[in-house]
């Protein structure tokens, strides 16, 4: 990693780079700038995850808490999103294996603009959403966590490769399984409806 | 008939892969199953992708952030790895000034203070042994200048040509290239001398000394 300078110029204008220079040089508020910049894709990752609010909130803080305690790690190799994103997996993967997934009801609420669709589109909607979010949480832990990375996090194959320690290949056929699963899923579901 | 590959399915549906290519399209075009399952990912695709996650509470994210500095706060701070902090100039400037002062200390000093005044300075009275015919050099050796040049004239001075070359275990065997001095013609013997005399009688140290 290449020396940055990490004392100099307002926090909010570093790069990443000079950021996490800036939070191992302990400067005030450096730390609290990277969880900002993050925190929305941390959360939306672990909620994705674990497929609801409570536990993607504990798990969030978990990733923002590891990150910091490993940061003399980080490289710069990556960006530090898709560094967060290995860091988040692996809780989530670690969660996952302890606890079962508690999904959401699926009449959970979520803020969409009701501008643009009727009121019972914006509930079908709404309901769908649910129903595949509860069907992704109870896919297999890589299935999910390559599914994720790809549909939402919009993490390459190549990417994902990184963040999961294995090949392209392994994570093309994660994903296609996870889609054929998900599938099967959603049709028990709706069997069951 | 082999269906595609997993990989296959994903390239087409990711678009790296066109269905027309080479070597999808035949079979694409005559299997019904593949194309079903082709359909299914894209299908499913399109369902995951629009699906969002719930917002939460505009409160949520100062309290996330809040939380995690919390937390981070009883965490000693993270220190730059070893590494990075030795390629730091202000680390390794003084470390590479104080190495090279000690290599000075060590080796340039006491290679000094070895010029010994003790080894004579009296050009070597090289002729007369084994028959070969003597040789004044025309300057002084500077013998005293460099020990190993003296460790020369210590041998020149107490040993004959035969027990110089025995205590320095030249060798006579075949093919070394000591052997020659045993074969060399006395105007070539009387040559080698005269080249090695001039050669010694140059200063090994060219400044001046006091």
């Amino acid at each position: 990693m290449p020396t940055v300078k990490a004392g100099e110029g307002r926090l909010e204008h570093l790069d990443e780079q000079e950021l996490v220079a800036a939070c191992l040089a302990g400067r005030a508020g450096a730390f609290d700038l990277v969880v900002e910049r993050h925190r929305r894709s941390v959360y939306q990752l672990c909620y994705r995850f674990v497929g609801n609010h409570e536990d993607a909130s504990d798990l969030s803080q978990d990733v923002f808490l590891r990150a910091y305690r490993g940061l003399n790690r980080f490289r710069g190799g990556s960006s530090l999103a898709t560094w967060l994103y290995r860091i988040g997996v692996n809780v989530c993967l670690n969660r996952v294996s302890l606890k079962k997934p508690v999904t959401e009801d699926i009449d959970a609420r979520q803020h969409v603009d009701a501008r643009s669709e009727s009121q019972v589109e914006r509930v079908l909607r709404e309901e769908r959403g649910a129903k595949v979010r509860a069907a992704i949480a109870q896919l297999p832990p890589k299935q999910r966590a390559t599914l994720v990375l790809r549909m939402y996090q919009e993490l390459s194959h190549e990417e994902i490769a990184q963040v999961l320690g294995s090949s392209v290949g392994a994570v093309k056929a994660n994903f296609f399984h996870a889609l054929g699963n998900l599938k099967k899923i959603l049709g028990r579901q709706e069997d069951l409806a | 008939m082999a269906h595609l590959a997993p990989e296959q399915f994903v390239d087409i549906a990711d678009g790296v892969l066109a269905e027309s290519a080479r070597d999808v399209a035949p079979h694409l075009a005559a299997c019904a199953a593949c194309r079903q399952q082709l359909a299914d990912v894209r299908a499913m695709m399109a369902e995951a992708v629009d699906v969002e996650v719930p917002e939460p509470s505009p409160l949520f994210w100062e309290q996330l952030s809040s939380g995690v500095r919390a937390a981070v706060a009883e965490e000693p701070p993270p220190r730059r790895a070893w590494r990075e902090w030795l390629l730091q100039p202000k680390v390794w400037a003084p470390s590479l000034a104080a190495a090279v002062t000690i290599v000075l200390l060590f080796v340039v000093q006491p290679r000094e203070s070895l010029t010994p005044a003790t080894i004579p300075s009296t050009p070597l009275p090289i002729g007369g042994r084994s028959g070969l015919p003597s040789l004044e050099p025309s300057s002084p050796l500077g013998a005293s200048d460099d020990p190993q040049l003296g460790l020369v004239a210590d041998y020149g001075t107490t040993l004959s040509w035969d027990e110089m070359r025995d205590e320095m275990a030249l060798s006579d065997s075949s093919g070394s290239s000591d052997a020659v001095l045993d074969v060399l013609t006395v105007d070539e013997q009387r040559e080698l001398q005269r080249l090695l005399a001039e050669e010694m009688s140059q200063p090994a140290v060219p400044e001046n000394r006091s």
